[in-house]
């Protein structure tokens, strides 16, 4: 048995780490709260309570009048739509390389696993070029169709469909005479529905975070998602003065409601899902 | 149930299709009333102001102005979107970048629309928008580079405000030794704009051309005097190594660690929003000389307005244009809003330019200080066609050198030999 | 009838993905191809009279291979990869194992907050630390160290890409683990095995295809550094804008516009990624067997 104060040694280390990842957070935070002079004048760990919080956001949400909660709806758009649809692609493609015994069935999964092992922001300035000469470029299309292919997704669900839907059932269900696209949508889907959930959380963040692809594809800063638009208000700052203090306030808010969504979904992260590929 | 999916598939179809429909610039076919629609790029901030006077002004030419990005990012912006055909008709471009984007066919010669307005500006300013006879952009600010000082600082040492570079370097040293703490000015590593405005000073010519052939010399005797001297500052510990505008530079102003700034004469409207406590401790000198009593300066930036190869208005986009630059009103504006120094000569004599800046009221002759300056700026004979590989050049080698404290000399080499290989391989003939 | 429909089914249930699949993988790849053996050339003039696109067959691979900065850019990203795949995995396993000891307090709560950095962007991550890494705002100390100097600012990026991932994979290998049963533990409790003991000895050998799986996600995630050193460049002086291969593809592409240059070094840069990641996956199904 451990000792009395080695034993309180994982909770230290585990907490250790939780402030960690907590203290850049934090750190926005404090310094969201100071006015664009105190920023640079005062010490950084000390938060002001001068009111330069509430000061901040409202000349965020002036700034250009009020686009950076554009770039707030922007992203949830991309992400939101963007994942719904391809967590449906994901699921469709999926179940039926795992259900159906289909000619190419073979090909397709292996081409969809290399593509697994390709980094798709790769793709970003090549996607970017094809799709500029048929004029999808800044557009709102031309984010979101590439991010539609999540080939990790599919091969999610491929695993999560060949575990959890029984090929006795969809038999019983053929007897009864069902076709199969009832099948596909009352059963199959009713049973991946858990994993479905996690597909969809993995592809949320992935597009919600992603940078370079909506960087190269779109000029209109009105169609700039979050990641985007603070970057450029950064660059801006690197010829007009006091944007820092915008930057810093954009950060702040722009991490809020990722946090929230997470903690309210908690419960499903079935990450087991992505452990239970391996076997 | 079939139906249920049909539906939904429809649903998700129309909203992809709406979104789609959001896509796109670049202007408008004329509705049936009549009413041309033009889009603007510009990243000067409360240009919209500008814009508003404008739209009032004409309601049946409207002007959307947009944001995207600014300096040499909205060029790239603007050559792929040249490209992909979904350009803007009217956009802000920096005079270092005008001659690449007339050899990518991205801006409009306009010599046929701007006659009357060219005739607003002096020959040094039009020069830069006028390649081969043809006009490509309607001038719109002049930044001639000037010494800013902090008064307070320089009377608090018992410095002098030098008049030459050679005094700047004794200065420097002086106020080295009283106050460690304070660095005299910042060398800017991250803005091309900057050194290219002491290069021009210096005597330098990046670029020139005789007909058809180039020649680039980046890393000419005139070239390294001027980067010389400036490694000398750096390596005697008197200037800052920080850009302008960076977040320690803006700390080091705010807490009177900086004694001066090398700026183009838009610079008090910036020190507003930087340094906002340190109202009226400023002024404004003639950039110190390399020999006494020479009064050249070189230019930090400054833009034209141009139209974009692919606007289908050309006529109204060139009107807009000159409008901007050369109306009184819209002049005035831009004074108000943005603070540029006009690079109209009507515009320099506006009534607005007789108060100073301000955040300069203790100095009441700001103004005529700049419109002795302007005349005698130089740029260089013509900007290269790779500018961008050029300056991108500069802020990786410059900022490594000062990272390693190797010499800017060798950097200037590598920028050259960069240049003219680019150059080379786009097919320009480069003696 | 049903037969019928069942012959048709899975290929329309596959088509968006194989269509999405043809279109923004497959296309895009040939479409990079053809442009790299064209370049664009000025037809006389000062200016250019207009320009002309010319086959030049492997020209623009031999630019870009004989391209100095390219390389110093691989061996910068393969330097931070050396730093930030070991960091990862190593803190994401000693965290798994940490909540997975009985008596731990607060596990919940610092799982979650390890977690949450997984949902914010890099970029917003690297203007985060960015501004913690700055002299001027740094409340960690960054007067006295410099966090940008010529060695410590790859110490630095890594930071960023390591305090975004180690949640994700700690809670993949804490699944894992939650997996195991119990009753593996019983006997060696019994047998007076220390958790460490039964960490190294037990755990960590059952959990190595999450720990492989985690280690395979983490490289592909280091071949496309790119938005913490683009994010980090305008706040110093130590990141060039050709830092890592992908900021070098989007220089030439967007900033010089030689987009063929740059589909020259995209496709190379897709065959070495293809290749480094397959040698991974390999490794890691020989450590699952």
């Amino acid at each position: 048995m451990p000792s009395g104060r080695l034993r309180l040694l994982p909770t230290a280390a585990l907490v250790l780490g939780a402030i960690y990842c907590v203290v850049p957070t934090l750190w926005i935070l404090i310094a969201s709260t100071k006015s664009k002079t105190d920023l640079f004048s005062t010490a950084t760990y000390l938060p002001s309570f001068s009111a330069g919080i509430w000061h901040n956001i409202v000349d965020l949400s002036t700034y250009q009048n009020g686009i950076f909660w554009h770039w707030m709806l922007n992203s949830f758009g991309y992400a939101l739509i963007g994942g719904v649809l391809a967590s449906l692609v994901s699921a469709a493609c999926g179940y039926a390389i795992a259900m159906y015994e289909f000619r190419g069935r073979k090909v397709v999964f292996n081409v969809i696993l290399a593509c697994v092992l390709l980094p798709q922001i790769v793709l970003a300035i090549p996607q970017y070029l094809l799709l500029s000469n048929v004029g999808l470029t800044d557009s709102y299309l031309g984010v979101l169709l590439p991010q539609l292919f999540n080939p990790y997704g599919i091969y999610l669900c491929r695993i999560y469909a060949a575990s959890s839907v029984p090929q006795s059932l969809l038999e019983a269900g053929r007897i009864d005479g069902a076709t199969e696209w009832k099948l596909f949508h009352s059963v199959g889907l009713r049973l991946m529905g858990p994993g479905l959930i996690t597909v969809f959380l993995l592809q949320f963040i992935a597009i919600w975070n992603n940078f370079l692809l909506p960087f190269v594809m779109v000029n209109s800063d009105d169609k700039f998602p979050l990641t985007v638009g603070l970057y450029s208000l950064l660059r801006h700052g690197a010829a007009e003065a006091s944007l820092y203090s915008l930057v810093i306030t954009g950060t702040l808010l722009s991490v809020l409601p990722v946090i929230a969504l997470f903690l309210s979904l908690q419960r499903y992260w079935r990450l087991d899902l992505v452990t239970g590929a391996l076997k | 149930m079939r139906s249920q999916w049909r539906l939904a598939g429809a649903l998700v179809a129309g909203a992809l299709l709406v979104a789609g429909c959001g896509g796109g610039g670049g202007s408008d076919q004329p509705a049936a009333d009549g009413k041309v629609n033009l889009t603007f790029w510009d990243w000067d901030p409360n240009m919209d102001k500008v814009v508003a006077i404008w739209n009032q002004a004409h309601p049946d030419i409207h002007v959307t102005l947009s944001n995207p990005a600014g300096g040499d990012q909205l060029v790239s912006k603007m050559i792929t979107a040249h490209e992909a055909g979904n350009g803007p008709d009217i956009a802000k471009v920096e005079y270092q970048s005008l001659p690449a984007l007339v050899a990518k066919g991205v801006v409009a010669d306009i010599t046929q629309y701007t006659g009357d307005a060219a005739k607003d500006f002096d020959d040094t300013t039009l020069k830069a928008t006028r390649f081969e006879g043809k006009v490509y952009g309607v001038p719109q600010d002049v930044a001639p580079l000037m010494l800013f000082y902090r008064t307070d600082i320089f009377d608090q040492n018992g410095l002098k405000v030098p008049t030459t570079w050679d005094e700047f370097k004794q200065t420097a040293q002086q106020l080295h030794d009283k106050a460690p703490q304070v660095a005299m000015t910042n060398f800017d590593a991250a803005d091309p704009g900057w050194i290219t405005g002491l290069m021009q000073q210096g005597g330098a010519d990046w670029w020139s051309a005789s007909g058809t052939t180039w020649k680039v010399a980046i890393n000419s005797a005139q070239s390294k005097k001027v980067a010389d001297y400036w490694q000398g500052l750096v390596t005697a510990g008197t200037v800052a190594k920080n850009p302008s505008f960076s977040p320690q530079w803006n700390k080091q102003m705010n807490e009177g660690q900086i004694a001066t700034w090398i700026s183009g004469a838009w610079a008090p409207a910036q020190l507003g929003g930087i340094a906002p406590n340190t109202k009226g401790k400023w002024a404004v000198a003639p950039l110190p000389a390399w020999t006494a009593g020479d009064k050249t300066t070189g230019i930090w930036g400054g833009s034209a307005t141009t139209v974009t190869a692919d606007s289908k208005h050309a006529a109204q986009a060139a009107q807009f244009a000159a409008w901007l630059n050369t109306d009184d009103k819209a002049v005035t504006a831009q004074i108000q809003n943005i603070n540029i120094y006009p690079a109209a000569t009507s515009g320099r004599s506006l009534p607005i330019l007789s108060q100073p800046p301000a955040f300069f009221p203790n100095q009441a002759n700001y103004y005529d200080l700049v419109k002795q300056a302007a005349p005698n700026s130089r740029s260089f004979s013509i900007w290269g066609p790779n500018v961008t590989v050029t300056f991108s050049g500069y802020t990786d080698k410059f900022g490594a050198a000062l990272q390693n404290n190797t010499p800017f000399a060798t950097a200037l080499d590598d920028i050259q030999n960069a240049t003219v290989a680019d150059m080379k391989k786009l097919g320009f003939t480069v003696s | 009838m049903a037969a019928r429909n069942r012959a048709k089914l899975p290929y329309l249930l596959v088509l968006p993905a194989v269509a999405l699949l043809t279109l923004f993988v497959v296309a895009p790849g040939v479409y990079a191809l053809v442009l790299s053996f064209q370049a664009r050339k000025v037809t006389g003039g000062l200016l250019g009279g207009g320009s002309k696109l010319v086959f030049v067959g492997l020209d623009n691979y031999g630019l870009a291979l004989a391209d100095p900065e390219l390389w110093s850019s691989i061996a910068r990203m393969v330097l931070v990869a050396l730093l930030f795949i070991p960091a990862t995995v190593g803190f994401a396993l000693l965290f798994a194992l940490l909540l997975d000891v009985p008596r731990v307090k607060l596990a919940r709560s610092s799982r979650l907050a390890i977690f949450l950095p997984y949902a914010v962007p890099g970029v917003i991550a690297s203007l985060m630390w960015g501004f913690m890494y700055l002299p001027a705002t740094s409340p960690i100390g960054g007067d006295h160290v410099d966090f940008f100097g010529a060695t410590t600012v790859f110490f630095s990026v890594a930071n960023v890409a390591v305090w975004g991932s180690v949640g994700f994979n700690m809670i993949v290998i804490f699944t894992a683990l939650r997996a195991l049963p119990s009753e593996l533990y019983e006997a060696a409790r019994i047998d007076g095995c220390s958790e460490l003991r039964m960490a190294l000895r037990i755990k960590v050998p059952l959990v190595l295809p999450a720990i492989a799986m985690c280690t395979l996600f983490t490289a592909l995630a280091s071949l496309q550094l790119f938005n913490e050193p683009n994010t980090l460049r305008p706040l110093s002086n130590a990141v060039s804008s050709t830092w890592v291969p992908l900021m070098k593809i989007y220089e030439d592409a967007f900033v010089n516009s030689d987009v063929n240059k740059a589909a020259a070094t995209s496709v190379l840069f897709v065959i070495a990624a293809l290749a480094v990641s397959f040698v991974a996956s390999r490794t890691v199904s020989r450590v699952n067997r």
